[in-house]
């Protein structure tokens, strides 16, 4: 058998599914005056979602274009990064963390340090002014920006 | 019949919503021509930023959907100009407005295709105006078996037409309707697939799920593309900016056709602006393509699909407003706007919230105007949107994403979920799916659950209820046809198929 993205997908969303199906079993009902109750809808679904991922098992379709090593280790990195934008948010404010992530994005994508470095200033500096007095919404400052303004 | 339209002008012609319409549609229209953000995008990014302004829901309603249909008048730009769609509305346009532009004639192409944009929107918003009342009337009758029966109809109309693969097209749609079991069971009070975390008793919000699902998948996507050229800061010359009325009268018939033919497609449930243009542009290539110059830079080739995407947008209104149906992935997320405003879309609308309704037909008037005016003269200007280098691009979305979900709760749960759920976008759309119906899907799989319980719970259990009336045994016919009749049609009618084959 010819091994496909289709059908690892395929075979994992019968996982998923049986997944689903044993959660839903094993939901406790108190006592309801419907007749169907939550467990019958989600079951449905999941013998739905098997029988289409046995089709794809079955009938794989075309195995796409799946980025090449190098590419894969970029997308990794800019997952990370976005990870530890989330990590920094409320640890260094919101213009400390978004500058240092807008630098590294910035560069990823292949900007020169200087543009990088410009970018994330004007980014993270005029974001943090529009989305708080602008828009109202609230920002982590970071507690050493507070000593700042 | 009309008051509701009346009230509606009275509503879009404040100076608030006048602004607002305004300021979509040039948004919309800037991101349409970003590569890769598309009207989707456009409105999840800008939805939890419209929501913190606390504007009524008919106000930020008008914002989201000038700025859907603004951006179906930018997609056209890269379209013409890069021969790179900027969304899958306008992959039709790229066909002859890429080689109009090689010709040097990129200015009168850009402006043909904003007037056809205008012309096919226009169609399509009367025939909303026209249609919808009439068609909120017989929604009226629609009990739960019959919502649950059209529900079924839309995916199964959806998987047909939508995408390149109905398995997968179906498959997202499941997927997108177990993402809305997770939470509190709204009958019973079970918490399902929380996993004891209290963070998602309330579901997955629907921000969260958006902005997750396109735009951080779209950062992923984009580094693939970051090496690949895309004519980098190279636009062809524009030529003379402004289309001569003599070519915009020679594709008059081209709009009106396709215009008719855009709504009709936009108003069925599931079917979206790219099947419209494909559509349209096959039938007048059958019709008008008489020296075979269409692909080459035909005018009419490229008015069609830009008239029938901008009349499939304007449609795919119609089954949100009167069924609460949404015919395009864009639809389902503005569904999902005014779900957050507590405001259930249906029939009941044009009687209850005649200001929501109305106010969005009339803005939407009002928006395609300000649209045709904004895109004659700045073509240039909204051009030179698209050397907007992705180091400022892809930042600037991360920010926008973080911020628009941190907004919510102030906490980082949400911001992990979302990561999470880029990351399960972008595998979905690595494997070829498109996300429309996943988050159609997510829209409606709680409606669809409701409905299906209540249904039974008024018949004690008995499942005949689902197709006892006729609407809802038609539309099961239907559903049932629609899944079948691509496999049977080309064993009868052999003849047909290679003049289906697009």
């Amino acid at each position: 058998m010819r091994i496909a993205a289709d059908r690892v997908l395929g075979i994992a969303l019968i996982g998923l599914a049986a997944f689903i199906a044993v959660q839903a079993v094993q939901l406790e009902i108190p006592f309801s005056y419907e007749p169907v109750g939550p467990k019958a809808f989600p079951l449905g679904l999941s013998i739905l979602l098997t029988a289409l991922s046995l089709v794809l098992v079955l009938r794989p379709g075309a195995n796409g274009h799946w980025p090449h090593r190098g590419l894969a280790g970029r997308l990794l990195l800019v997952l990370v990064l976005l990870l530890v934008y989330a990590l920094l948010f409320t640890q260094l404010g919101f213009v400390a963390s978004s500058l240092l992530v807008v630098m590294a994005l910035a560069r990823l994508f292949d900007a020169t340090w200087g543009k990088a470095l410009i970018t994330g200033v004007v980014m993270s500096v005029v974001g943090y002014f529009l989305f708080t007095a602008g828009l109202g919404i609230a920002l982590p400052s970071g507690h050493w920006f507070d000593a700042f303004i | 019949m009309f008051d509701f339209l009346i009230e509606g002008f009275g509503v879009a012609l404040t100076p608030l919503n006048l602004g607002l319409a305004f300021l979509g549609a040039m948004l919309g229209t800037l991101f349409g021509a970003l590569p890769g953000i598309g009207p989707i995008n456009g409105i999840a990014i800008l939805m939890p930023l419209a929501y913190t302004l606390g504007l009524p829901a008919e106000s930020s309603l008008i914002l989201l959907a000038a700025v859907y249909t603004g951006a179906e008048y930018g997609g056209r730009m890269s379209s013409i100009l890069l021969n790179v769609p900027g969304d899958a509305g306008a992959v039709m346009t790229t066909l002859d407005g890429y080689p109009l532009a090689q010709k040097g004639l990129a200015g009168p192409a850009l402006g043909l295709s904003a007037v056809s944009s205008f012309v096919g929107a226009t169609i399509a918003i009367i025939g909303l105006t026209l249609f919808a009342p009439l068609l909120a009337e017989v929604a009226v009758m629609f009990g739960p078996a019959e919502f649950f029966a059209l529900m079924v109809f839309a995916f199964s109309s959806m998987s047909v037409m939508m995408g390149k693969d109905p398995v997968k097209t179906a498959i997202g749609a499941v997927l997108g309707v177990l993402i809305a079991t997770v939470g509190v069971d709204s009958g019973s009070g079970v918490l399902r697939y929380t996993f004891g975390m209290p963070e998602l008793y309330d579901g997955i919000d629907f921000v969260v799920m958006i902005i997750g699902l396109f735009a951080i998948s779209e950062i992923l996507l984009m580094l693939e593309h970051a090496h690949r050229s895309d004519g980098d800061g190279k636009l062809p010359p524009l030529g003379r900016v402004f289309v001569s009325l003599k070519e915009v009268l020679a594709c008059k018939w081209t709009m009106g056709r396709s215009g008719l033919i855009g709504f009709i497609i936009g108003v069925l449930p599931g079917t979206g602006a790219s099947v419209a243009g494909a559509v349209s542009y096959t039938t007048e290539k059958r019709l008008s393509d008489k020296d075979n110059s269409f692909g080459t830079g035909n005018m009419r080739g490229l008015a069609a699909p830009e008239a029938a995407n901008n009349a499939a947008a304007a449609g795919s209104f119609v089954p949100m407003l009167t069924l609460g149906i949404p015919g395009s992935g864009t639809t389902a997320v503005l569904l999902g706007a005014l779900m957050l405003y507590n405001i259930t879309p249906g029939p009941m609308m044009f009687t209850e919230r005649p200001e929501v309704a109305g106010g969005l037909i009339a803005s939407l008037y009002i928006g395609n105007v300000v649209l045709l005016a904004l895109n004659l003269p700045l073509a240039g200007v909204f051009a030179r949107v698209l050397t907007i280098p992705r180091w400022v691009l892809v930042p600037a979305i991360a920010i926008l994403a973080f911020v628009g979900v941190y907004q919510l709760h102030s906490d980082l749960f949400a911001i992990y979920l979302m990561l999470i759920i880029g990351v399960f976008g972008y595998l979905l759309r690595k494997l070829g799916f498109s996300l429309a119906p996943v988050i159609l899907g997510y829209v409606l799989g709680g409606l669809m659950e409701q409905n299906l319980r209540r249904a039974l719970s008024i018949s004690g259990g008995d499942v005949g209820i689902l197709w006892q009336s006729g609407i809802s045994l038609g539309l099961w016919v239907a559903a049932a046809s629609l899944l079948v009749l691509p496999w049977l049609l080309p064993k009868f009618l052999p003849k047909l198929t290679p003049a289906a084959k697009r």
